[in-house]
C-alpha cells in the first residue's frame, strides 16, 4: 500500500509513537512516568527511548528532584517534525482504508 | 494480521496510554493554605479593617507563589514537567482576581450596596471553583457548589459580619475540596 511508505521506521513500534504522542502533550516526562504509564520493563523503555535518542528524536537531561536522580525527556524539534509527518501518514493509511 | 490491524492496535495502545495519564486531583497543602490565608483575610474587614490591605498585599502575592511552587513540585515529583498546565492556572486565578475586583466597581459607583457586593464576592468565588473544577481539577467543583449554597444562605438571612461569614464559607468550600481529593497512586519518581 502507497501510504504506508510515509510512515517513519523509529515511530512505527507502538511504545515509540505512545512516548512521542507523551512528550507532544508534555514538555518533560521523567523516565519513572513513562514506565508507570506504558506499564513496560526498565528494559524494554530503556531500549525504546535510547532508538528515539539515537535517531535525535528526543533528548534527555539528568537532574536531581528531592535528592532522587531524574532522567527528563523532551522531544526534540526533529522529533515533532517527524511526529507530525507519521500522524500525517497515519491519517493517509487510514482515508485509504476508510470505508 | 494485516497493516491496517496493526495500525489500529497501534493506535488503540497509544490512545490507552494517553488516557492513563493522571487526572489533575489539585493538591491538598494548596487547598488548606488558602484556607487559613482567606479565613483570616476577610475577618479582618470585620475585626481590623486598617490591617486588611496590607495584608493582602503581603498574603496574596506571596500565597500565589507558594501555590506555584507547590505545584511544580509536585508536577516534578509525579514525573512531568510540563509548564503549559501552570500557565492555564495563573490566566484562571488572575481571572478570578480580576472579577473580584469589578464586583466593588457598582459599589463604587453607588450603584449597589457594600453589602450587596460583598455576597456576590461568593457568586464569583464559586463560579471560579466550579469552572477549576470542571477544566483544572476535580475537588474545586464540590467547593464551589458549596461555595453557591454560602451565596443563597447569605442573599436570604441577616447575618452579622458578613466578610467574616464570606470567608468562613469559603475556607470550609477548600477544607472540603482537601478532603474529597481522589489518592493518588505513589509518585512516579527516580
Amino acid at each position: 500500500m502507497k501510504a504506508l511508505h510515509g510512515l517513519d521506521a523509529a515511530l512505527e513500534h507502538r511504545v515509540r509513537l505512545a512516548i512521542s504522542v507523551l512528550l507532544a502533550r508534555h514538555g518533560e516526562i521523567s523516565f519513572s512516568r513513562f514506565k508507570e504509564q506504558l506499564e513496560l520493563t526498565d528494559g524494554n523503555l530503556g531500549a525504546q527511548l535510547r532508538r528515539l535518542e539515537d535517531d535525535g528524536y528526543i533528548a534527555l537531561r539528568r537532574a536531581f528532584v528531592e535528592r532522587k536522580p531524574v532522567t527528563w525527556y523532551r522531544l526534540s524539534a526533529a522529533g515533532r517534525k517527524a511526529l507530525d509527518k507519521h500522524l500525517r501518514a497515519l491519517q493517509d493509511v487510514i482515508a485509504v482504508a476508510g470505508p | 494480521m494485516t497493516a491496517i490491524d496493526r495500525v489500529k492496535e497501534d493506535l488503540d495502545y497509544v490512545a490507552s496510554a494517553v488516557r492513563r495519564e493522571a487526572r489533575e486531583d489539585g493538591i491538598p497543602v494548596i487547598y488548606y493554605m488558602w484556607a487559613l490565608l482567606v479565613g483570616i483575610g476577610w475577618a479582618l474587614p470585620d475585626f481590623a479593617p486598617r490591617w486588611t490591605g496590607l495584608y493582602w498585599i503581603i498574603v496574596g502575592p506571596a500565597g500565589g507563589l507558594m501555590s506555584w511552587w507547590l505545584g511544580a513540585r509536585q508536577g516534578a515529583k509525579a514525573g512531568i514537567n510540563d509548564v503549559a498546565p501552570g500557565r492555564r492556572y495563573a490566566f484562571h486565578w488572575l481571572l478570578t482576581l480580576l472579577a473580584f475586583f469589578l464586583v466593588f466597581l457598582p459599589a463604587v459607583t453607588g450603584k449597589m450596596g457594600a453589602d450587596a457586593a460583598a455576597i456576590n464576592v461568593l457568586l464569583v468565588i464559586g463560579l471560579a471553583y466550579t469552572l477549576a473544577g470542571v477544566h483544572l481539577e476535580r475537588p474545586l467543583l464540590w467547593s464551589g457548589l458549596l461555595v453557591f449554597g454560602g451565596y443563597v444562605a447569605l442573599s436570604v438571612l441577616e447575618l452579622p459580619y458578613l466578610w467574616t461569614t464570606n470567608g468562613l464559607v469559603v475556607a470550609a468550600s477548600l477544607m472540603l475540596a482537601g478532603l474529597t481529593r481522589r489518592k493518588r497512586a505513589p509518585a512516579a519518581l527516580a
